[in-house]
């Protein structure tokens, strides 16, 4: 499985918060969505088990890596400061692709990668990177956790065929409120 | 509730009901404080699994924020209807959803408040936290209602009490049926006693009731009542033989003869003891015999067998008696093996069993009570003891009544005696008087009597002046005989005179004879008749007395008899010859009449002195004088008479007993005779001369004095002369110096010289022996010169020259 390279990911993650900046500049209201989705991206720390094995000693970071323009500011590093998965600290790393994007436990893909999100889902493929993205239709491409919007509020779309590709277990109760796709692929 | 009226069936009742109620109550108190913990500890412990898996559920609601999720979540409470509220908080404290959707805000706290689990009324509420992993993701709030759970307790004490209601039912049946066979015995024991009280039949018997238990309730109540039985059966027969004792005991004391006490006794015995033979037999200690002395009216038949009759003796020695006369009681149960010829006798007779009660007095046993039954050993002791007691009150009033018997007899003695000395009295008053006047008649005809005699000897008196002069001396010796039977009615016994045999017959002939003009001549002038019978045995045992006094008895009788007939009758003179008072032959004489009789009184008092129902023709000396007459001569008079009847009047005489003096004469021969020198002393003239002519024309030569004091004088003057007296004649009663005194100093004087006394009292002198000292011989006035010349013959030696 083809590691997502973190510059890469990084580049898109700020192609990513520019488009976010414009439309918060134009006067819509990214900033909520994103904090909410920021808080999603911390809560899926809690709901989604990786191996042991990841990580290479007990205090070894827990990272959420977001590539492309990256649409959440300060706020995901508000959301994160302080906080631990399992004992391991949580850190924001920002890439331009998924080239630079290495070592990353949960990769988030802005909507400025849109186009290289195939790539990118094979670079990570099989390699304990939960992929959240809020590009439509990514559910399709094979990323497992796609955060959609219904009725204003933030939904997810989980494919569970994808999180077993990469060797992840997600947690029963992180169904509950999702749409679950993939299952026959599984 | 301890009241012991309360019957033991309502006890039993209630002793079961309480212990059952008390158990299930119990039971159900701890089961149903069991079950509300239980309840409890189940609903806390189901709430708090629900909680935590709600909790858990709603993690990734409240972590994504997602209501929908979370009313989804919520909506899990619905399986249990006990949950109506519940609500999600974030971790602000902010409410994030509800349960059920549509809740009041009211039914949930605006906050969630600590975690825990707490009982508000019938809720109870619980706080969990929400967390996945490390992190709070918020609160959940539980309020489940426990009301239906209460609800369920109350249903179950409901049902607990219908079940104890069943369960008192069941232990009620059940004990009902438990007491009808426990109180069914005792009560049954209780109506049995009952019986036994009410109609003291001792013969009811419990039944046994097949329970170990009662039953031996039952033995030892029906062996109570064998036992109650035995005392009651003994109890009324000690009762019966005490009134039966207490009966005889008063029978006897009312009676005073030993045959009517020993006859009460002995049917009493036979009648209600009862027994089949009962005799009593006195006790002889001087010839060592028992003497069958009465025999019980049942018993007379069983004396033919036995061979015993009234009267009938049996040596103490010989037979089972011995032990019982001296005074043990003796209890023979088997007759037949005792070897005493007595038991043997009864053995004989089919009388097997035998009580000999002795009967004493102070220790002396006088006879035995003898009770026999047929069969063997027929007396229990208690009829030995009462038998024993019997005996002893018997004893008693056998001894009270000799000594009534012997009180009865001493007072009809003393009766007798006091009726004797007050007739003996009566006539020693008439006595003494007819004495007094005796004595100075006598003294009147003493020398009437000494001249006739000295005149008859003069041979020159004509035959017609002899004859007249004999005539004198019979009527002066009738005077003198009238004279001392006139004192003879006080007298017992004249000891000078002896008696003769009497010629009973002939001496009734002659009264006949000279009464003929009363009893023939004097009726028939009258023109009445007396037939006269005479009804002589042909021979009589021989009898002595006084001749003479029995004809005037006879003579009295005949002339009372004749005046007990006025109207004429039969007069029966009747001799025989019968047996005494004390066994001894007698002869009766009887004068019979079958006149006007006597009654009561007068036949009472017919023999006093005096009395008299002839009015001025009697003197009332005539019977007095024959009854003295009678007791002078050992004889008694016996009187029969009844009013209208006629009287007999019976002589009695006891029959001759040869006595030595009985064929002496007291005239004695005129013997040779000494002429005398006599001094003779009265205070009489007259007398004195009579006596000196008389005992002159004898040849004595006499020298009177005249008084004591004189006489002395002359004896002395003469004393140691030849003309010294060889005998003296002194008067008794004299002035100033009596006979006595002249007595005594004569014979001071000279001692061998005869004295002799003449008295008008001579023969009251005789009778009470008191001769006076120094007189010789006593002779009576009017002196009869034959006794006198007696005298002297007696006391002067004939061929003894005087002094």
């Amino acid at each position: 499985m083809a590691a997502v390279h973190p510059a890469h990911g990084l580049a898109r993650a700020a192609g990513f918060l520019a488009v976010l900046w414009c439309s918060l500049a134009s006067g819509a209201a990214p900033a909520p969505e994103y904090q909410v989705k920021a808080a999603y991206l911390f809560n899926f720390g809690q709901f989604v088990e990786w191996p042991p094995e990841v990580w290479t000693t007990p205090n070894a970071p827990f990272a959420i890596c977001v590539i492309g323009d990256d649409p959440f500011g300060r706020t995901l590093d508000d959301v994160v400061r302080g906080e631990s998965v399992n004992g391991h600290p949580l850190v924001v790393r920002r890439h331009k692709d998924h080239k630079e994007a290495t070592g990353c436990n949960i990769l988030f893909i802005a909507r400025s990668e849109a186009a290289r999100l195939d790539d990118t889902l094979v670079a990570v493929k099989g390699r304990h990177v939960l992929t959240v993205t809020d590009i439509d239709g990514a559910d399709r491409a094979g990323a497992i956790i796609v955060l959609v919007s219904v009725n204003n509020r933030v939904r997810m779309r989980i494919n569970v065929a994808a999180a077993k590709t990469n060797r992840l277990v997600i947690s029963s109760k992180l169904l509950r409120p999702a749409e679950v796709v993939g299952l026959d692929e599984s | 509730m301890d009241s012991p009226a309360v019957p033991i069936r309502r006890k039993l009742s209630r002793i079961t009901l309480i212990t059952t109620g008390a158990a299930l109550l119990v039971t159900t108190v701890l089961f149903l404080a069991g079950e509300v913990v239980a309840v409890r500890q189940s609903s806390l412990q189901q709430l708090k699994i629900l909680n935590e898996a709600i909790a858990s559920n709603s993690t990734a609601a409240l972590a994504f924020d997602n209501p929908d999720d979370g009313h989804a979540v919520l909506a899990a409470f619905r399986s249990d209807p006990h949950i109506v509220a519940a609500a999600l908080y974030k971790p602000d404290g902010q409410l994030f959803v509800t349960y059920p959707d549509d809740a009041s805000a009211g039914g949930i706290p605006a906050a969630p408040g600590g975690p825990g689990y707490s009982l508000a009324g019938s809720s109870l509420i619980g706080v969990a936290p929400v967390r996945e992993g490390e992190r709070v993701l918020g609160t959940l709030y539980v309020r489940s209602d426990m009301s239906t759970v209460y609800d369920r307790l109350a249903f179950y004490a409901l049902v607990a009490a219908v079940v104890i209601a069943l369960a008192l039912l069941a232990a009620w049946v059940v004990s009902r049926r438990l007491q009808r066979q426990l109180s069914g015995p005792i009560l049954e024991l209780a109506s049995t006693a009952r019986l036994v009280s009410d109609r003291h039949d001792y013969n009811v018997r419990a039944r046994p009731v097949g329970i170990n238990e009662f039953d031996d309730l039952t033995h030892a109540f029906n062996h109570m009542l064998t036992q109650t039985g035995q005392f009651e059966r003994r109890m009324s027969a000690q009762v019966s033989r005490l009134a039966l004792l207490q009966q005889i005991t008063q029978s006897i004391g009312s009676r005073h003869d030993l045959n009517s006490i020993f006859q009460v006794v002995l049917r009493s015995l036979e009648e209600h003891m009862p027994i089949d033979f009962g005799c009593v037999c006195l006790h002889d200690s001087g010839n060592g015999t028992v003497s069958i002395e009465s025999v019980g009216a049942a018993s007379e038949a069983s004396c033919r067998l036995l061979d015993l009759h009234v009267g009938a003796k049996m040596p103490v020695g010989h037979n089972g008696l011995y032990r019982a006369i001296h005074g043990t009681l003796i209890y023979e149960p088997d007759c037949a093996r005792v070897e005493s010829p007595f038991a043997q006798r009864f053995a004989g007779a089919g009388l097997y069993s035998m009580v000999i009660a002795p009967l004493s007095v102070e220790s002396n046993v006088f006879g035995v009570l003898v009770a026999v039954r047929r069969a063997n050993g027929a007396f229990s002791s208690a009829d030995c003891e009462f038998l024993k007691q019997l005996s002893e009150h018997v004893a008693l009033a056998a001894h009270q009544a000799q000594l009534y018997g012997a009180l009865q007899r001493t007072y009809e003695d003393l009766r007798q005696s006091q009726q004797t000395v007050l007739q003996t009295e009566r006539l020693r008053a008439l006595g003494e008087m007819a004495s007094g006047i005796a004595h100075d008649i006598n003294n009147a005809i003493s020398p009437v009597a000494l001249y006739a005699e000295l005149m008859l000897k003069e041979p020159q008196l004509s035959e017609a002046g002899r004859g007249r002069l004999a005539t004198i001396r019979r009527a002066i010796d009738d005077v003198a005989g009238t004279i001392e039977r006139m004192r003879e009615f006080y007298r017992p016994r004249e000891a000078t005179r002896a008696f003769r045999k009497l010629d009973v017959h002939g001496a009734i002939d002659q009264v006949l004879e000279l009464t003929q003009p009363r009893w023939r001549a004097l009726p028939q002038e009258r023109g009445i008749e007396i037939e006269l019978r005479r009804e002589f045995a042909d021979s009589l045992p021989d009898v002595v007395g006084d001749e003479v006094e029995l004809r005037d008895a006879l003579t009295n009788l005949v002339f009372n008899a004749v005046d007990a007939m006025p109207e004429g009758g039969v007069l029966t003179l009747r001799t025989q010859a019968i047996d005494g008072e004390d066994g001894r032959p007698a002869v009766s004489i009887e004068v019979i009449d079958t006149g006007i009789g006597m009654d009561e009184e007068t036949r009472r008092r017919c023999l006093e002195p005096f009395f008299t129902t002839k009015g001025e023709r009697g003197t009332g000396l005539g019977l007095a004088s024959v009854y003295g007459m009678l007791q002078r001569q050992d004889a008694r008079l016996e009187v029969d008479s009844e009013p209208g009847k006629g009287t007999a009047m019976r002589m009695v005489f006891p029959a001759f007993v040869d006595r030595a003096d009985s064929s002496g004469t007291y005239l004695a021969p005129h013997a040779t005779q000494r002429r005398l020198r006599i001094l003779a002393i009265d205070d009489d003239p007259i007398l004195l001369r009579s006596v000196r002519d008389a005992l002159e024309a004898d040849g004595h030569q006499l020298q009177t004095a005249l008084g004591g004091q004189a006489g002395i004088d002359a004896f002395a003057a003469a004393l140691g002369t030849e003309h010294a007296f060889e005998l003296v004649i002194t008067d008794l009663g004299m002035p100033r110096i009596d006979g006595r005194r002249v007595a005594a100093a004569i014979k001071e004087k000279s001692a061998r010289t005869p004295i002799i006394l003449l008295t008008g009292w001579g023969q009251r002198l005789l009778d009470e022996k008191d001769v006076p000292a120094n007189v010789d011989r006593v002779l009576s006035k009017p002196p009869r010169l034959a006794l006198l010349r007696a005298a002297l013959l007696d006391l002067t030696s004939p061929h003894d020259p005087a002094l």
